[in-house]
């Protein structure tokens, strides 16, 4: 145990806990954090979130948002966040749908409400990070 | 039967009825307000996280200089209007209307059925409505958000106030009007929000060593009084719904009560009528029985 670690959506709590290595994707690309890393302020990317304890991986799928690293407590809040246990790549596949048909029904209209658009590109970019991460961890069952 | 007690019999089969469906929509009010208290209070972690990372930033920073913090003179205010989209929940969204109508020279932004009505009603000028449902998703706040934000950059209104129900208790629910842009500073801001929720000051802890801002100062300074802002919306409306819940519960509770205690009097009213009709026609059959 050498760092905190709590990660806050607007909806819930997504994590809180320890962790001996905590691994953000920000802005200027992915960062290790470990125990005594500098203050930190930070953008994140919508990514994935890998943090180790005793040995064990578990990895989270973040949408865009902040970091802080102070006094080794890692707080970051992002717009959503999903264990990567917790991904279900049937709802992903509905949600991608839904914002497909969205875009279906938006091609004929002359303007587009650009709200709208930002809206179906977070479901479509958080589609593609929770593929990532799930993705990623069952190819690394099979090895 | 004489005609008074059937009329009496029918009002009190209508009373009874009624207060079956008031009953109904209590307990569909009162698990609906359990769930938006319970919202309410998870977001608010965000924001105190939200504002703990502002308030470290900015201690690390000093002076900084950014659209939405910056005051300017005031011509057209810009209101958030946030209203039930139905009735039956006491005064709440009367309050709310007649509060919004006092205020001069603004522009208005309605979430909920009702305020855009009355707005577009008594002829104000109404910007745009937004349809927010029950479970309020951060997503369903920020189109209205991020509209304002356009509004206010663009100068169509010069200032952003929410005008909302502020969910003190069950019981209680006052209609309060907060100033959000220009956030003059954003510590002052982040203390408000604190103070609203009833948090304790953020204890940032000590860490003298110079913090890295990533990808630069600016980069990160733009971008968060703006997610500060749609957190500050967001919030307003989670409280918004909790209040509208409970004023719904409690009216509808009041209703029950009301239409039980009529339905016992109206009871006791029949049946006094029915014992005078029966003893009038004792009365009639014993005088006919002497007579003869």
């Amino acid at each position: 145990m050498s760092l905190t670690l709590e990660i806050v959506t607007p909806d819930r709590r997504a994590y809180t806990g320890e962790a001996d290595s905590v691994t953000l994707p920000t802005a200027l690309g992915s960062i290790g954090i470990l125990k005594g890393h500098l203050p930190l302020t930070s953008i994140i990317e919508a990514g994935e979130v890998v943090v180790v304890l005793n040995g064990k991986t578990s990895r989270l799928a973040v949408d865009k948002g902040f970091v802080r690293v102070v006094s080794d407590k890692v707080s970051v809040v992002t717009e959503a966040a999903i264990d990567e246990t917790k991904i279900d790549l049937k709802a992903i596949e509905q949600a991608e749908e839904r914002a497909r048909q969205a875009v279906e029904a938006a091609r004929g209209q002359k303007e587009i409400d650009p709200v709208e658009i930002a809206k179906i590109e977070q479901i479509l970019r958080f589609a593609a990070v929770q593929r990532m991460v799930k993705g990623r961890s069952s190819s690394g069952l099979t090895e | 039967m004489p005609k008074g007690l059937r009329e009496i019999r029918n009002r009190i089969k209508s009373v009874r009825s009624t207060a079956q469906i008031t009953r109904a929509m209590q307990l569909v009010a009162s698990s609906k307000m359990k769930r938006a208290q319970d919202a309410a209070q998870a977001s608010r972690v965000y924001a105190e996280l939200l504002g703990e990372i502002l308030d470290t930033a900015i201690s690390k920073v000093g002076e900084f200089s950014h659209p939405l913090l910056t005051k300017r003179n005031v011509t057209t205010r810009g209101i958030i209007l946030v209203t039930a989209d139905k009735g039956l929940c006491g005064p709440l969204n009367g309050n709310l209307i007649r509060q919004a109508a006092e205020i001069k020279n603004a522009s208005f932004v309605c979430l909920g059925r009702k305020g855009s009505q009355a707005i577009a009603r008594s002829g104000r000028n109404l910007l745009a409505d937004f349809p927010v449902s029950d479970r309020v998703n951060f997503n369903e706040v920020r189109p209205a958000a991020e509209f304002l934000l356009k509004a206010f950059s663009e100068g169509t209104v010069d200032t952003v106030e929410i005008l909302y129900a502020h969910f003190k208790n069950t019981l209680i629910q006052v209609p309060r009007l907060q100033q959000l842009l220009p956030a003059d500073s954003l510590v002052t801001q982040a203390k408000e929000l604190r103070a609203k929720l009833g948090l304790p000051e953020p204890k940032i802890e000590k860490d003298e060593r110079e913090m890295i801002f990533e990808p630069s100062v600016e980069v990160i300074l733009n971008q968060l009084p703006e997610l500060f802002f749609k957190q500050a919306v967001h919030q307003a409306i989670l409280e918004a719904k909790a209040s509208e819940h409970s004023a719904r519960m409690v009216a509808m509770k009041a209703a029950t009560d009301n239409a039980k205690k009529l339905a016992g009097a109206l009871s006791l009213e029949y049946n006094k009528a029915r014992q005078a009709a029966i003893t009038q026609e004792i009365l009639e059959i014993t005088a006919a029985a002497s007579q003869g």
